[in-house]
């Protein structure tokens, strides 16, 4: 039980890094535009985040400045791939190369300091007393309860509920016919990617700021690839991507009890199980239930730039 | 105004390679100037760094040498990625594949012992099926169950970088000199030609020209052409997409690995933590930049090589690893631009379309 009460503590908050991350690609590749950019969005999130609370001991202060910057590296990326209509795939990797190279040379001299601030816990009244979930899930920070029921109920309600959203996942499934329909294209991808990105560099907050917390090299640590793939896995749901981080960071913490006490495994195979647990569950539920996939498609119009002059 | 108003910028779908060339030239300058302005700011002097860079890398014996090393990986890498773009698909991968390549060949290396030109054969041998069997699991899942080949293939790379990681600081760690996080010598090593150039650079230099040719001139490479264009016609045609897909994927896998062979045997001499040194990611924009052909391989290689390089002598300048990388970002985000823009072409129109354009 104390085990069990242990490893979902931990999931929650190292789950909570993937989550934010997926929900921004969730709303770039709704609209068409695949953002492999994510790593390195979530270095510069990061090390702004640290920067920012170094300045002005307010976490909330320094997940704002991390969004902020989010919001013009993703701009430059959306310009570039929205706008230019570059090739999403080779942008992506250069967002990622840019963003985890200029962090690491602005983020030296903080490398290894503890946050100035980061995010308390807040003890929900009564829920907390619930049994395994008041502990792991209801004694948690702000942005974990942000992460896990607000932004993903937001976007599941604009995108699934609203007109607005139905334009949007037109944009994402056939641009062509959207832009018929008078819908502008190029506006709601450029939107959507940018804030896409800027929920991307508060995953790296998160991370700096509530979850290590600290910053250093190498501190991101590929999780912002794995957050790529969840949005897959999740269908390109806005829970569907919660779900799947939450399952990772159970996965995560997993190997982190294992390292704690001493399991006979390498610690170096235990980190191995993030990424292999991401495939397994790509590739299993294909094979396992195909009907189930159906509903679970991509976009179809993703990672294809829209030109209006050659309709 | 109205002499503004009578042109017009017109897309243009085919274009030749000529006007992406100019293109790309432009936003090579444009980046530089953007990198020299964030180095002059940054304190330091663009132009000595520029002349530092253009002296030692190509105007030396070492430099060209240098050049030649970087040069072997990224050819193949980026031969491995452009084999995979033919059909269609996607090689995030060929880093993982890159690293179990080295580890195989190293294997062999350490614990095998023969004659050294059969060695090699093996090392060589060994390194291709590593990098085949590292990109299987995604190849499969890819042919019968149609999952997204770019995430599966990266997602390995993270596996494959802890692998190496973990036999190189720990089972096969060098215990006779005590070099950190690596391995002992591997002893066969594949002969020099040219100072420290080794006869691997050859191999690459060939690899494109002859996936080239295969694809040009035998019924297997039209019908990976075709299915590239079109898998539903293809399908239709009676090729069998999904057996060609298979061997494409391998073959992808098994020149990534070879690459890591080749950076084992030829150029590091030992497997460490560090050893693929992102060729990999490197190969896709050196994919990128060839624009799907085999022979332009060895060209966008060139020009990445020829930044690595640079970014080397930046390094002895007193810039580190993570501003190269972040200028390297920046000159591809303006490569990829500049071929759009390539696309487009001003053009004079009548009075009667210009007004329709614009409303």
């Amino acid at each position: 039980m104390e085990l069990i009460t242990g490893i979902l503590t931990t999931a929650f908050l190292a789950g909570g890094v993937l989550a934010l991350a997926a929900l921004g690609e969730v709303l770039a590749e709704r609209v068409g535009v695949f953002n492999l950019g994510v790593e390195g969005l979530m270095a510069l999130g990061g090390v702004t985040g640290i920067i920012a609370v170094t300045l002005y001991p307010n976490p909330f202060f320094g997940f704002a400045m991390a969004l902020l910057v989010g919001l013009g590296f993703g701009a430059l990326f959306a310009l570039a791939t929205v706008v230019f209509r570059a090739n999403q795939v080779l942008c992506g990797l250069a967002l990622t190369m840019l963003g985890s190279g200029l962090a690491v040379t602005i983020g030296k001299s903080y490398s290894g300091m503890p946050a100035k601030a980061t995010f308390e816990k807040i003890i929900v009244p009564y829920l907390s007393d619930l049994p395994i979930l008041g502990r792991a899930f209801f004694s948690q920070n702000i942005l974990v309860y942000l992460i896990y029921l607000i932004i993903p109920a937001i976007i599941s309600f604009v995108l699934f509920r609203t007109r607005h959203g139905m334009n949007v996942r037109a944009v994402g499934e056939n641009p062509a016919a959207a832009d018929s329909a008078g819908i502008p294209v190029t506006l709601i991808r450029f939107c959507y990617v940018t804030i896409g990105a800027a929920l991307g560099a508060g995953a790296g907050a998160y991370l700096t700021l509530a979850f290590v917390p600290s910053w250093s090299d190498g501190v991101v640590a590929g999780r912002g690839w794995i957050a790529v793939a969840l949005v897959i896995f999740a269908g390109y749901r806005p829970f569907g991507a919660v779900f799947g981080a939450l399952l990772f960071g159970v996965i995560t913490a997993i190997g982190y009890v294992g390292q704690a006490r001493n399991w006979p495994i390498s610690p170096t195979f235990l980190s191995m199980l993030p990424y292999l647990g991401t495939m397994l569950a790509m590739i299993l539920p294909v094979f396992l239930w195909r009907r189930l996939r159906l509903g679970f498609t991509a976009p179809a119009g993703l990672g294809v730039p829209f030109f209006r002059d050659e309709r | 105004m109205s002499g503004l108003q009578s042109l017009r910028l017109v897309r243009v779908s085919a274009v030749s390679g000529r006007r992406i060339l100019a293109a790309r030239v432009l936003s090579f300058i444009a980046a530089l100037a953007v990198g020299a302005i964030v180095l002059a700011a940054c304190g330091f002097d663009p132009l000595h760094l520029g002349t530092q860079i253009i002296k030692k890398s190509l105007g030396s014996r070492f430099g060209l040498e240098d050049l030649g090393l970087l040069l072997t990986p990224l050819i193949l890498t980026g031969l491995a990625v452009t084999v995979m773009m033919k059909i269609g698909l996607w090689n995030i991968g060929a880093d993982g594949q890159f690293y179990i390549g080295a580890f195989a060949a190293t294997a062999i290396g350490l614990f095998v012992k023969g004659p050294e030109p059969f060695m090699l054969l093996l090392c060589f041998i060994a390194g291709a099926a590593g990098g085949a069997v590292w990109i299987l699991v995604p190849t499969l899942a890819r042919a019968y169950g149609k999952v997204d080949e770019i995430i599966t293939t990266l997602l390995l790379n993270f596996v494959a970088l802890l692998l190496v990681y973990y036999v190189a600081t720990g089972p096969w760690r060098d215990r006779t000199t005590g070099t950190v996080a690596s391995t002992g010598r591997v002893p066969y090593e594949m002969p020099d030609f040219f100072g420290s150039l080794h006869w691997g650079f050859v191999i690459a230099l060939i690899a494109p020209v002859l996936f080239g040719l295969l694809l040009r001139y035998t019924k297997w490479g039209y019908e990976i052409r075709l299915t590239g264009a079109n898998p539903e016609a293809a399908h239709y045609a009676g090729i069998p997409v999904r057996r060609r897909m298979i061997t494409i994927m391998l073959l992808s896998g098994a020149i990534a690995g070879i690459a890591g062979m080749l950076e084992v045997t030829g150029t590091v001499h030992r497997l460490q933590g560090g050893i693929s040194n992102n060729y990999g990611y490197l190969g896709v924009m050196v994919a990128v930049l060839a624009r799907g052909s085999p022979a332009g391989v060895i060209a966008g290689a060139l020009l990445m090589a020829i930044i690595l390089n640079a970014g080397i002598i930046l390094q002895t300048q007193g810039l580190t690893t993570a501003a190269v990388l972040a200028l390297t970002g920046l000159i591809m985000m303006f490569t990829a631009v500049a071929d759009q823009f390539a696309h487009y072409r001003l053009v004079r129109a009548l009075p009667q379309a210009a007004a329709t354009a614009a409303g």
